[in-house]
């Protein structure tokens, strides 16, 4: 081409600058948008882009008992944690073999957590690991360690039970509680869950400025930031020296006791056998120990004080004695004759004494733990008196302990029996069988015990708590908890004057002598349990001193034999080092009532043993 | 005209590129500012660079006007060659390869391909016989873009190539081409847009029919044109049918980074928050949270404007915008007042590809415009590009210069 004509070029030219001068316009509105209408937004976004908020965990809580000693302490564990935005995806390869996890499994956990908050990965990391990690700093970008606390137990410190577990949160709470941050640590079960709250602290903030690859260059503003609170302390009701004792009475053996200040209704004792080492289930659990807890037959991990339930045998009399007495179906001077036998229709059943107890009275029955008088008892009684009764005394809901899973065993009602074996479906039989505490009918260790602590106190009882007080680190101040105090309605003194004395000769020369205290003046009954695994469950409850009770257990062995041989020594051994810190030297064995009492389950049709609870039922709050 | 050689430096170039320079001295200087750190090495670099450019420039200036002329082909060819040999010797970097290794220099073969594209087709087109408006000549000047286009976007270098496609329609149009050719170049991509909006296709199409008949061109030509778009507008959809969900994403991408926030959208989102919070008067100098504490991405080179928005505010992008509004029209208008054509249309060439990398890299920070790996022209940190922009000026200094020749 030619060179045009020099207006024509300058026409060009104008149009290419008017085009040139409109891109820039249009951009430059881009600029007045962002700087001058929205700057305000950007400001606030770039304050929040630069400063990182980081929490600072709080020190659990330490759990003591009466005296202050430590039963639950911490100890530092670390925790490798990755900074999503900058981590890479080998360093990620890298970390799952060191920690022999799946790459995907890290990547699934940072990939909710888009940014520069640490999430941890693998919390009590071995020593080794945690030497590699700190080395190899340089070459793994965007790994840290943290760290946390763990759990600690002092040495010879166990009932796993009573303190419970800590876990993680899982992403089903976190739905419910929006404030629960992924790897923030809760109580799962025992005091921990029951006091988690006051436990678990404060969470502290820190503020810091902070770079794009997650480093922190400095403070922000230190009159922003606030420190981390101290979790409570949780004081507990009981010394940790009986505790220790109670639990060692039980080497052997499968069962439970509960001890209950009848004063206040403070634990003094919460043992629950075969139990485990809480130090295996704190920090990372073992798979293998994990497996091995579950699956051994013994079921360690179940609280037995509190969750399981059994027949109460023969203690549950008192019961039926209190109803009989209380609703003038007899009066105490009342008596049945029990050859060894009864009739019930056309069955013949035996009372435990095959030789028969002869012309007793009530006091005589609770003594000599007469199956054939308490037959004829429950007969006169019914079911529903019997119900109400049964109620009136905690059984068949929660005492409402201050820790969680506890059972409310069960009490059965007429529309109980009706809705399962039909209204004609069960017979007075059932009902015999209940007045001797067999049957349908459930209790946990922890409702036999408040039973106890209901007669030693004449109808007045305290919530059972383990928690005596907390002390507050923030405030520096102990906390106590308002402890609320219940009163059995309707059952006279006088009902309780017979009972008491009933129990006072049981322990005095009846059923359960081997309970008896030298030079402490106590009441009891003994139990034996029918059940379908085997040997009778050996119950025994009891109060002491007898004229201002101090003091009220319940102890059950699980298959142990009779109640009298097995579980009156145990208590007696208790509140021996109650009562005097040592055990008293036993005197010679009389011979002649060394016999146990068994009952005789009424063989009646329809008639079933409820089973106890289901395997698979037990510790379901425990899932690693 | 017999002046002295010092005389015929153009210093308004001089001055506004100067100025522009030293605000990405300025401007690299903080990004790349770590507290604690004497010397840093990324800033002595670009001063060593833009020096280095600077004297290149006036070397270029001095260098005869004719040879410049006559070596155009030349220097294209050798352009060509050395984008042929990127993929079989060339160094990869950011999953391309871009780059070719000549001992310790890197060089970047598509930034001499820009230049030599617009000397080449300046050169062909400056040509006497050569009428722009004959569709012959007119391909043979697309092919001659097109070329180091199709090589660099198999790279895959999708920003720079880009460029050569922005060169077209300017360097024809300030080659006398007709509003017409242009139309008939630009409304099939706008048909494809409006494509996937019925209603949108339709106005479009009552639109084009009607400039069509306005046109006065010969009748079976009409009907062609209005028969291809249409079907261009009835095969996009189905083409982006046969799209596979990634690509669809990574087209949307390309077109609206905000909408993925981890990728490209993070960049943009952490440019606008740096720009935005710089406010009017900006957070001064070295006292932009976002730049010191790295939050930018590439803020040293892709994103380096960011840095000028957060620490200098509105007033600091304005001042600089403005520099470069009047190099633009200067350029032009010594473009309209050359006397040789290669010059002129070369002229426009080199304004056209700085206009469009400033265009769409400050577009890109304030979202305006696509992420594409630009850098800004005399504010970007790197060595390659300073210099090949440099290149450029000089090239305008010496047509300047040498305006009366022709």
């Amino acid at each position: 081409m030619r060179l045009p004509e020099k207006n024509t070029l300058e026409k060009r030219q104008l149009i290419y600058s008017v085009i040139l001068i409109l891109f820039f316009l249009f951009i430059l509105s881009g600029f007045i948008r962002l700087q001058v209408t929205h700057k305000n937004i950007y400001v606030q976004k770039s304050i929040s882009n630069s400063i990182r908020k980081v929490e600072i965990y709080p020190v659990r809580g330490l759990i003591r008992d009466i005296n202050g000693a430590i039963l639950v302490d911490n100890r530092p564990s670390f925790a490798a944690a990755v900074i999503p935005k900058a981590v890479s995806d080998s360093t990620i390869q890298e970390l799952a073999r060191l920690f022999n996890i799946t790459a995907k499994s890290i990547k699934k956990k940072i990939r909710k957590d888009y940014g520069f908050r640490p999430v941890i990965i693998a919390r009590d990391i071995s020593q080794e690991q945690l030497a590699f990690l700190e080395e190899n700093r340089l070459s793994f970008p965007g790994i840290i360690t943290i760290v946390e606390s763990k759990r600690f137990y002092p040495e010879g410190i166990r009932s796993p039970h009573m303190f419970g577990r800590v876990g993680e949160v899982t992403p089903k709470e976190q739905l419910f509680n929006p404030n629960l941050k992924t790897g923030d640590l809760t109580g799962r079960s025992g005091l921990e869950k029951g006091y988690n709250t006051e436990l678990k602290g404060t969470k502290g903030v820190t503020y810091s400025r902070v770079d794009a690859y997650g480093k922190v260059i400095g403070m922000y503003d230190i009159n922003r930031n606030v420190p981390p609170v101290h979790g409570s302390d949780l004081y507990l009701c009981l010394d940790y020296k009986m505790q220790q004792f109670a639990e060692s009475l039980f080497a052997g053996k499968r069962g439970a006791l509960v001890a209950i200040d009848t004063r206040s209704g403070g634990i003094l004792a919460l043992v629950s056998k075969p139990d485990y080492n809480p130090a295996d289930l704190s920090g990372k659990i073992d798979p293998e120990i994990w497996n091995q807890l579950l699956n051994d037959k013994g079921h360690p991990l179940f609280s037995r004080a509190i969750q399981s339930t059994y027949p109460p045998g023969s203690t549950y009399k008192l019961v039926a004695a209190i109803a009989a007495l209380q609703e003038d179906i007899i009066t105490p001077q009342w008596t049945a004759f029990c050859p060894g036998w009864f009739k019930l229709g056309r069955k013949t059943i035996h009372c435990w004494n095959a030789a028969g107890h002869g012309r007793v009275n009530l006091k005589q029955a609770i003594k000599g733990s007469c199956n054939v008088f308490f037959y004829q008892l429950g007969l006169k009684i019914g079911l529903d008196i019997w119900e109400k009764y049964s109620r009136m005394f905690g059984f068949g809901s929660r005492t409402g302990i201050d820790i969680p899973n506890e059972n409310k065993g069960l009490v059965p009602s007429t529309a109980y029996f009706n809705k399962k074996f039909g209204v004609n479906g069960w017979t007075k039989g059932n009902l015999a069988n209940l007045a001797i505490g067999q049957g349908e009918l459930l209790t946990t260790p922890l409702q036999i015990a408040q039973f106890a602590m209901i007669l030693a106190n004449k109808g007045v009882y305290h919530k059972p708590h383990l928690v005596d007080h907390i002390y507050q680190y923030g405030t520096k101040k102990n906390t106590y908890f308002p402890i609320p105090t219940k009163y059995v309605n309707g059952v006279s003194d006088g009902i309780y004057y017979f009972v008491r004395e009933g129990m006072h000769e049981v322990v005095n020369g009846g059923t359960g002598w081997r309970a008896k205290v030298p030079g402490i003046d106590m009441a009891g009954k003994t139990g034996s349990a029918q059940n379908p695994h085997g040997e009778t469950h050996a119950w025994f409850m009891g109060f002491a001193p007898y004229d201002m009770p101090e003091v009220a257990i319940s102890v059950v062995v699980e298959n142990g034999g009779g109640g009298g041989a097995v579980a009156a020594p145990i208590a007696r051994q208790f509140l021996e080092m109650y009562f005097y810190g040592k055990i008293i030297p036993q005197p010679v064995i009389r011979k002649d009532t060394t016999q146990t009492e068994i009952q005789q389950p009424l063989q009646i049709p329809n008639f079933e043993i409820l089973q106890p609870i289901p395997v698979s039922a037990w510790g379901d709050s425990l899932n690693p | 005209m017999k002046k002295n050689i010092v005389s015929r430096i153009d210093f308004v170039i001089i001055i506004l590129t100067s100025l522009l320079i030293t605000a990405g001295l300025i401007a690299v200087y903080s990004a790349v500012h770590a507290p604690g750190l004497a010397q840093n090495l990324y800033f002595t670099k670009q001063v060593t660079f833009a020096v280095t450019g600077f004297l290149l420039m006036l070397t270029i200036a001095f260098i005869p006007f004719k040879l410049i002329e006559r070596s155009s082909y030349f220097i294209y060819g050798t352009a060509l060659i050395l984008l042929l040999l990127v993929p079989l010797i060339g160094v990869k970097g950011f999953g391309a390869e871009r780059w070719l290794a000549i001992g310790s220099f890197k060089l970047q073969p598509s930034e001499l391909a820009k230049l030599a594209s617009v000397l080449a087709a300046a050169r062909y087109l400056s040509k006497p016989e050569i009428d722009v408006n004959r569709w012959k000549h007119i391909l043979i000047t697309l092919a001659i873009i097109l070329l180091p286009f199709v090589l660099i976007a198999k790279q895959p270098d999708l920003g720079t190539s880009l460029v050569f496609l922005a060169l077209l329609i300017p360097v024809l149009f300030w080659a006398g081409i007709r509003w017409f050719i242009i139309f008939i170049f630009v409304s099939p991509i706008l048909t494809a847009v409006f494509a996937f909006n019925f209603w949108a296709f339709l106005v479009w199409m009552i639109i084009i029919s009607t400039i069509l008949l306005l046109s006065k061109q010969k009748l079976p030509i009409l009907i062609f044109i209005f028969l291809m778009h249409i079907a261009v507008g009835l095969t996009t959809p189905v083409l982006w049918g046969q799209l596979r969900p990634y690509q669809q994403q990574r087209i949307l991408t390309f077109a609206n980074p905000e909408a993925d926030p981890k990728g490209a959208g993070y960049q943009i989102i952490q440019s606008k928050t740096a720009i935005g919070s710089g406010g009017i008067w900006g957070k001064g100098f070295l006292r932009g949270s976002q730049t010191q504490l790295k939050f930018l991405p590439a803020q040293h080179t892709d994103f380096i404007f960011s840095v000028i928005g957060e620490e200098f505010g509105f007033f600091g992008i304005s001042v600089v915008i403005g520099l470069f509004i009047l190099l633009f029209l200067y350029l032009l208008y010594l473009a309209a007042n050359l006397r040789s054509v290669f010059a002129s249309i070369s002229l426009v060439g080199i304004t056209t590809i700085l206009a469009f990398h400033v265009i769409i890299n400050i577009g890109m920070t304030v979202g305006l415009a696509p992420v594409t790996g630009l850098p800004l022209p005399f504010i970007s940190y790197g060595g390659s590009f300073l210099l090949s922009v440099f290149t450029m000026i000089g090239f305008a200094l010496n047509f300047s210069m040498n305006r009366y020749k022709n």
